[in-house]
């Protein structure tokens, strides 16, 4: 159990490849961290550093107020869960989760009851005498986080555990990770490029995108409040969508004109708006999937014509195209729907389309910054 | 259609590969016996006791141990002794230097790493035999020619070996990073990395190598020649029993010659029979482990 502080945190490779930017964060102890990012957006690179895996180029970080800059991986008192499992394959299960413990020279009646506690927590107890390629990929990462369970670490440091798995056995281990977080109650840092994961695991989601911060936040604020563009296009599945349009202010309200239809901007945003004293111009309109409405009415409504239907169970993913091919994407749910209308959304039919002002983003074209910010 | 075909089509794609395999066994067994004549032949004349002089036929007339019991009497034991002693000094050193010379290839970054080995490949390129004649003036400066050849014949062995990391730092290069980040993480040294989880799952790499560092000294010729330099004492197998086929003691050492070629073989022979199948592993290990 303990925080985790990074400053001013960098990383140049000997080729000069800048992969981490001047990364600030401070982890609360016991707090449950999410890097997520796209594929070398250094997200794993920032927790190998403070795994003691990569050298740091600049800055410090600090482990339970003690600069661990200078320490080798062994001496940081971590533990950390990788991808491919690293299980080592000439070993039982029993030693594998055993060998942390026998390095420590702890007396092996001592290892005998972690290590078969921590089995008991993670249902692999059955396994124990096996060698890794005996088991599934499921059981191997269970042996994975038990190896790192049995060390008592102020830090549990997890490399994209879950994406090695199938969508099923994904699914069904994050919510264990949810369980295990529960029980050993310490200090998590979990890189992850699923934005489903970092939104179920973490108390905090730190985005990332070409080495750089985008934003840090809970789920809620990142997915509400969506910093930029990037994370307002990364955050959320279906992906947000963007239209490019202008903001007026007319009498006091702010209006958006999407494809030529003037929506007025109500609610909270058009009240947040007027507090930030946005100025009417060009605007990069963000709305969500589930925030566009279909609606029979043809009066200011967006003409569009429907290109595919995904049929999801619980809801319908609608890929619409404008008059202009703007292709947008509509989250329906199937229970709004009459039997009629879902049998009528077929490729090539004319769907009409408004947006829920109370619900729309509004960025800066250029800067791509959140007006609201 | 197709099942009326299919039965015939698989009847010849049987009898094609039966007659295929047939002819390949006739060969590779024609082929063993053509490589096993000239062991065979050692063997028996090992065992022939009515001459000491070479003969026209190849099984003995009268058999029994004369030979190997001749061999005593010689300076065989002294030269079997430095060989022994060079080839398991060398076979522990080398495969020390070589491991840590490989692991470190295989999984550090440092300056200069890929020109070394650019540089050791290129210098690999040139014939030992070129650095007779300096390394012999150094070990004769440094006193380890002639009687003290064996410290001297091991230290050119030795010297030499780290050039030999390509087969075992290949089998390094297919062992996932991972393990030795999670080893690390788990607690252990770089070393405790090498020695608990490298090398259990290098065995064969491990094996290819000890052997091969037994092997060269074992059967080297040329470099123990020149650095005995005709005295028996620094003497290895190979040089000491070739001096028995000169003009004037093949009538009487010939058969004792081939009796010494048994012994000499013995060791290597058992060496290969308990560990070829790591050995192969090893040979093909860098190229073929996933």
């Amino acid at each position: 159990m303990a925080t985790v502080k990074l400053t001013k945190v960098k990383k140049i490779y000997d080729n000069n490849v800048v992969a981490v930017h001047d990364f600030d964060l401070e982890i609360q102890d016991k707090e449950f961290v999410v890097f997520v990012g796209p594929s070398g957006c250094g997200k794993s690179t920032t927790l190998r550093m403070i795994a003691g895996l990569e050298d740091i180029s600049d800055g410090t970080i600090e482990i339970d107020g003690e600069v661990v800059n200078d320490l080798q991986p062994k001496d940081r008192n971590i533990a950390m869960v990788f991808q491919n499992y690293a299980l080592y394959p000439h070993m039982t299960v029993y030693d594998n989760i055993a060998f942390s413990l026998r390095l420590q020279k702890i007396p092996e009646d001592e290892i005998y009851s972690r290590v078969t506690n921590a089995a008991e927590i993670l249902g692999i107890t059955d396994y124990l005498m096996r060698k890794p390629r005996a088991l599934s990929g499921g059981q191997r990462q269970r042996v994975a986080i038990g190896r790192a369970m049995v060390r008592d670490s102020k830090v549990f440091l997890m490399d994209e555990p879950l994406s090695n798995l199938d969508a099923k056995l994904r699914n069904q281990m994050r919510a264990e990770i949810i369980l295990l977080r529960q029980k050993l109650n310490t200090t998590f840092v979990y890189v992850t490029h699923d934005q489903t994961e970092a939104m179920t695991l973490g108390d905090r989601i730190v985005i990332m995108k070409e080495g750089y911060i985008q934003q840090v936040g809970t789920p809620t604020e990142v997915f509400e409040m969506p910093k930029n563009l990037f994370v307002a296009g990364f955050i959320g599945a279906p992906q947000m969508n963007i239209v490019n349009t202008e903001l007026t202010l007319e009498n006091g309200t702010y209006y958006v004109s999407p494809f030529g239809v003037k929506l007025p901007v109500d609610g909270e945003k058009g009240a947040a708006l007027a507090a930030k004293k946005v100025k009417p111009g060009p605007v990069a309109l963000g709305v969500r999937p589930e925030h566009i409405v279909l609606t029979k009415d043809a009066e200011n409504a967006i003409p569009c014509t429907l290109e595919v239907n995904e049929m999801m169970g619980s809801e319908l993913h609608l890929h619409v195209y404008t008059a202009d091919e703007t292709r947008l994407v509509v989250r329906v749910p199937t229970i709004s729907l009459d039997e009629q209308t879902r049998k009528g959304l077929v490729a090539g039919a004319k769907v009409y389309l408004t947006f829920e002002g109370k619900v729309m983003h509004f960025f800066d074209p250029e800067s791509t910054e959140n007006l609201l910010n | 259609m197709t099942n009326n075909t299919s039965p015939k089509r698989h009847m010849g794609l049987k009898a094609s590969n039966a007659i295929s395999n047939t002819l390949i066994h006739v060969l590779l067994i024609v082929i063993s016996i053509i490589w096993l004549i000239p062991f065979v032949c050692i063997l028996l004349q090992s065992f022939r006791v009515e001459s000491t002089w070479q003969v026209g036929y190849v099984i003995p007339q009268k058999w029994g141990f004369d030979n190997y019991l001749s061999l005593l009497q010689t300076d065989f034991k002294r030269w079997y002794l430095n060989t022994l002693i060079i080839a398991l000094v060398n076979a522990v050193l080398q495969t020390i230097i070589v491991l840590c010379m490989s692991y470190t290839l295989s999984r550090f970054r440092f300056k200069m790493r890929d020109a070394l080995m650019r540089f050791m490949l290129v210098l690999g390129l040139f014939p030992g035999m070129l650095t007779m004649i300096i390394l012999y003036r150094v070990l004769k400066d440094l006193g380890l020619t002639q009687a003290n050849a064996v410290p001297g014949l091991i230290l050119v062995y030795v010297a030499s070996s780290g050039m030999g990391y390509y087969v075992s730092k290949g089998f390094f290069d297919t062992l996932p990073k991972s393990l030795d980040e999670a080893a690390r993480v788990d607690g252990a040294t770089r070393f405790q990395v090498l020695y608990k989880i490298i090398l259990p799952l290098s065995k064969p790499i491990v094996i290819y190598t000890i052997l091969t560092a037994f092997m060269a000294p074992w059967g080297d010729f040329v470099f123990a020649r020149y650095i005995s330099f005709g005295t028996s004492a620094g003497m290895n197998v190979a040089v000491g029993m070739y001096n028995w086929l000169n003009k004037d003691m093949i009538g009487s050492c010939y058969t004792m010659f081939c009796a010494g070629g048994v012994v000499v073989a013995i060791p290597v022979a058992i060496l290969f029979m308990c560990l070829q199948r790591y050995y192969v592993e090893g040979v093909t290990g860098g190229a073929v482990k996933g």
